[in-house]
């Protein structure tokens, strides 16, 4: 049997990210919980992470910064960030700035699933 | 477009975008927890009764969000209204309640906290323009939250001053800077200056208190 995915969620509602862990736990992943981009920051420093799920938008340290600074010490971490926004320009600039791609909330869990594949396929191709 | 226009225009659309940022939030809980209800229900009956709990919260956490839904929908819907009249009696307890509703948002993700405070526990009531009064109270909490550091306190307290109502604007925090540096940021600040010109516009007076970190918005 493989190993499940380790994946960090990071989002300030924490509601949000507790169901969505349970979610993802039913489908046989690994998932963490941050609700602070600092408590993220903190918990790539302590443990391996397979990918991480990252809100754009969070009190204190936003997305970007947050994905700028676990970038700087894990370079090939792929990251999905998720936006809470009507338009695609945060997502966008997300990607440039080196996310694996951006998804738009209310979140389709199948949709989700299917990024982490891929990301983490291209990573390992 | 004249200045002013845009001005209002730019207003309305941040906290259009800040709301329905807020409702975009609550749709993603709602999603989540109904998927994991349905996720639940997708197992076999004999797994069930170990789910029933958090198939109960799930329930409640919709309930809830629904709840949060609603109330800021119809707090929008209020706010929405504020140009309908160039003046309308307010009472200014409820309005700041109904304020800090809808720009708690704000100050959340500076990790400051916005209270609305009634000191005086009495209805004071005043006739104004509802959209320019929205406006100064947002260009003051804009200004404040531009200079405090997280984990200070914002609250607006309104407050009769002499013959005039007042909306008091005290900030406080361990980590606050001091009342000098505080107005000299302030004041050094772009948001002071549409703070001032709009505050003009509702024929306000904008009055430091330089002994701490207070002004007042006195109303005429």
């Amino acid at each position: 049997m493989n190993n499940p995915i380790k994946v960090l969620l990071v989002d300030d509602e924490e509601e949000f990210v507790t169901t969505l862990a349970e979610r993802l736990e039913m489908r046989e992943f690994e998932p963490r919980i941050a609700t602070s981009g600092d408590q993220a920051i903190s918990m790539v420093e302590g443990e391996k992470f397979d990918l991480i799920v990252l809100d754009l938008m969070m009190p204190g340290i936003g997305g970007l910064e947050v994905m700028k600074q676990i970038k700087s010490a894990n370079p090939d971490m792929p990251v999905i960030l998720l936006t809470g926004q009507g338009s695609t320009k945060e997502g966008m600039a997300g990607m440039h700035q080196g996310a694996f791609d951006f998804l738009m909330k209310p979140l389709d869990i199948e949709e989700l699933i299917s990024q982490i594949h891929e990301a983490l396929g291209k990573q390992s191709s | 477009m004249n200045p002013e226009t845009e001005k209002t225009l730019a207003f309305f659309g941040r906290m259009t975008a800040n709301l329905t940022h807020e409702f975009k939030n609550i749709l993603a809980i709602i999603q989540e927890s109904a998927g994991l209800m349905e996720d639940i229900m997708a197992i076999s009956p004999l797994a069930k009764d170990k789910y029933q709990e958090r198939f109960n919260n799930s329930m409640n956490t919709i309930k809830n969000q629904l709840q949060r839904g609603m109330e800021l929908a119809t707090r929008f819907n209020r706010f929405a209204h504020t140009p309908d009249h160039s003046r309308a009696e307010l009472e200014l307890a409820e309005t700041m309640v109904h304020f800090c509703t809808l720009t708690e948002r704000f100050a959340r993700l500076k990790h400051i906290s916005l209270q609305a405070g009634n000191q005086q526990g009495q209805e004071i009531k005043i006739t104004t323009n509802p959209l320019l009064l929205y406006m100064v109270l947002f260009y003051s909490l804009d200004a404040c939250l531009s200079v405090l550091p997280a984990q200070c306190e914002i609250r607006l307290i309104p407050v009769q001053k002499d013959e005039n109502v007042a909306v008091e604007i005290a900030c406080s925090g361990k980590q606050a800077p001091s009342a000098e540096d505080f107005f000299t940021s302030l004041r050094q600040s772009s948001i002071w200056a549409d703070l001032e010109n709009a505050a003009e516009q509702l024929n306000a007076e904008l009055k430091c208190n330089t002994d701490d970190l207070r002004f007042y918005l006195i109303l005429k």
